[in-house]
């Protein structure tokens, strides 16, 4: 139904759309998902025909070809801005007679088809109202009705739920729900949870270019590594022999220990599958106290955040990285530099944007290429002596000479004298 | 071609149920009225002078800076702002359909508001002092003509930005602007026909070359040279439609360069 392939296009310097390619086949939804400036608008405005792309090798929608059948694709789609564009001063029913007439529907065919798309999406009782007098979520209710109204193959919906309440979101994204049983949708938004639960499939665009691609579930499994079972219990034991217990259960890969609150100890447990029963009746036998025993799915959100600002889940965030080490002179916590999400731990098929290359914070006073700088002491018990910028200061007190610190190479940390 | 009209009779619709528009009726038929009146009492009820005064003089050219830049700026900057200009450029009609609606419409108010002479003609007609009704007829005509010609360089302008004041300043700028070329193109030829020519005979043959030039531009004189006389010449009506129709195109084309400029 869509076919886009290599699509670029660029606002003066800025590229808003970078070389993206993906398809929607028929009768399926696909949730556009990037935070704002992700490119979504862009590529939603160029399908629909409203903006031309600067680039593009293949741009298909619903059989007609965006660049050379815009007439074509706008016949046969029903595209909902996010602005919502209805004539303030027509009333409902003129607004959709307006748009029936530009997609020349018949007259007695119109009327009908009126009553039944205002029905559908449940303004039925609103016909006679004024565009500009209808409440926002209303007004998107109706905005919807217009696209519906030529009974369109594709339905493009740009960010369709934001600026609504919660209420009102509810309401629409079920219409949305329903809307999508026989038809194809392309919808938009920044937020997770509504793409999560409008669409079968999410792509995910972020500064033009698309991350990821797939089923929201898969999406979470993938990137996140499942899920964990998360445990909070009150036992004799310490909580080191508790973890011990729990990670001697088959099937458990890793257990995490948490906080403390007041007499419950937590756990993260990481492992094949559900363990939760395992571990409940690992509570029995041990005559442990259970407060939680819960399976925690990674959010979309947390994928989200990571794809998006390159920072990682802890556990990737603490995996080795090559050119993070610590160098042993550091102060404690210090020289725990971020480690940059390692691509291959990730799942084929995934491209991240994440920076590629150590992204760690180098310690304060680290070498760099930058030209030696010296900064002249304004201490005045120091008799004018001087510092070169380039080599860190020394917390501890002077080391002698002797000090092996040489050896890692990677931070040249000898204390200047 | 039916999507123009689609798109005008929603414009007009569009225009005569906001209040923006009975306003601007309201002040403009009430100055007007009160010019023809005014008028007519100097005169001592002269009423091919009276309406000649009320239909062509300063008033109208004012009212043609003013009132077509405004129409412009409602039926192209603030859709373009509201995003119904979005929804319009995305609906199954053509950008020249677009255009052309948005212009008939506002041709269409402004003929409206025009329509008022006439009603001064029948009055006057009615109480015993019978107007010249070719003249009538042909200078309302001609007005519709050159409110057309205006719109069509007001959309021109309004298109090039989506902010309505500016859209606004600019389509009044260029209103005046096209009524001031043979001002200004006088004052440059006062000034370049001196140093482009060497003889006094080459000098005059020169001048009277571009004025004619500048003349074929003058909108006022092709207006009071025909329709104001009740003459209909196809040569004055060809010189208002393609004109018209030229920046018609560019608004077209300056609405398809959005698409690129994003």
């Amino acid at each position: 139904m869509i076919e886009v392939a290599h699509l670029t296009r660029r606002y003066g310097a800025l590229t808003a759309v970078d070389d993206l390619s993906f398809e929607v086949s028929r009768g399926e939804v696909v949730g556009f998902l990037g935070p704002n400036g992700a490119g979504k608008t862009t590529s939603i405005r160029i399908l629909t025909g409203y903006l031309a792309a600067t680039r593009a090798e293949r741009l298909v929608v619903a059989g007609h070809d965006v660049q050379r059948d815009s007439m074509g694709v706008r016949r046969s789609i029903g595209y909902l801005p996010e602005s919502v564009p209805l004539y303030p001063e027509l009333r409902v029913e003129e607004m959709m007679r307006f748009h029936g007439r530009l997609h020349r529907m018949d007259r007695h065919e119109l009327r009908g088809r009126i009553s039944e798309v205002l029905d559908r999406v449940g303004v039925g009782d609103r016909r006679k109202q004024l565009v500009g007098t209808l409440s926002r979520g209303l007004k998107q209710r109706v905005g919807l009705a217009v696209a519906l109204l030529p009974d369109p193959e594709v339905l493009v919906l740009d960010e369709p739920t934001s600026g609504l309440d919660p209420i009102q979101r509810g309401e629409v994204r079920e219409l949305i729900r329903s809307l999508a049983d026989d038809r194809t949708v392309l919808l938009s938004s920044h937020i997770l949870g509504e793409v999560e639960s409008m669409a079968r499939r999410v792509i995910i665009l972020h500064e033009g270019r698309k991350v990821a691609d797939g089923p929201p579930a898969e999406l979470a499994t993938t990137l996140g590594g499942g899920g964990h079972v998360a445990v909070e219990v009150m036992g004799a034991a310490s909580a080191e022999d508790m973890a011990s217990l729990i990670g001697s259960l088959p099937g458990v890969e890793s257990v995490s220990t948490g906080d403390r609150v007041g007499i419950h100890q937590s756990f993260e447990v990481r492992g094949e599958g559900d363990l939760r029963e395992d571990i409940g009746a690992l509570a029995m036998t041990q005559s442990w106290a259970l407060r939680e025993l819960s399976w925690q799915r990674p959010t979309l959100e947390q994928l989200f955040t990571r794809l998006v600002t390159g920072v990682g889940v802890d556990e990737l965030a603490s995996a080795p990285s090559p050119g993070a080490e610590p160098a042993p002179g550091a102060a404690p916590g210090g020289g725990e530099a971020l480690a940059s999400p390692a691509q291959p731990t990730l799942a084929a098929g995934l491209e991240l944007s994440a920076p590629k290359g150590p992204a760690e914070s180098l310690p304060l006073g680290t070498p760099g290429d930058a030209a030696q700088k010296t900064i002249y002491s304004l201490n005045p018990f120091d008799r004018g002596a001087s510092r070169d910028l380039s080599k860190p200061v020394s917390v501890d007190a002077p080391a002698p000479e002797s000090a092996e610190d040489d050896g890692a190479g990677q931070g040249d940390r000898g204390d200047d004298s | 071609m039916s999507g123009v009209f689609v798109v005008a009779r929603r414009e007009l619709s569009g225009l005569f149920m906001a209040p923006f528009t009975w306003i601007v009726l309201l002040v403009v038929l009430f100055i007007n009225g009160l010019l023809f009146a005014s008028i007519l009492y100097d005169t001592q009820y002269n009423v091919t002078v009276s309406l000649n005064g009320a239909m062509t003089g300063a008033s109208f050219w004012l009212w043609m800076i003013f009132l077509p830049a405004l129409l412009s700026m409602r039926l192209v900057a603030e859709e373009s702002r509201s995003g119904t200009l979005e929804y319009l450029l995305t609906a199954p009609v053509s950008d020249a359909a677009v255009v052309v609606g948005k212009f008939l419409a506002a041709t269409g108010f402004l003929a409206v508001i025009w329509s008022s002479s006439l009603v001064y003609a029948v009055s006057l007609d009615l109480a015993g002092g019978p107007p010249d009704w070719p003249a009538v007829l042909g200078t309302w005509f001609g007005t519709i003509l050159v409110s057309g010609l205006f719109v069509s360089i007001g959309m021109l302008a309004a298109t090039s930005t989506s902010t309505p004041l500016l859209a606004a300043f600019l389509s009044m700028v260029a209103s005046l602007m096209w009524m001031a070329i043979p001002f200004l193109a006088a004052r440059l030829m006062d000034y370049l026909v001196p140093l482009l020519t060497s003889s006094a005979e080459e000098q005059a043959a020169l001048v009277e070359r571009m004025a004619g030039v500048v003349a074929s531009m003058d909108a006022l004189r092709h207006f009071s040279r025909s329709f104001q006389m009740g003459i209909l010449d196809s040569a004055e009506v060809i010189f208002f439609l393609t004109w018209t129709g030229f920046f018609l195109f560019l608004t077209a084309r300056s609405i398809e360069a959005r698409r690129w400029r994003g």
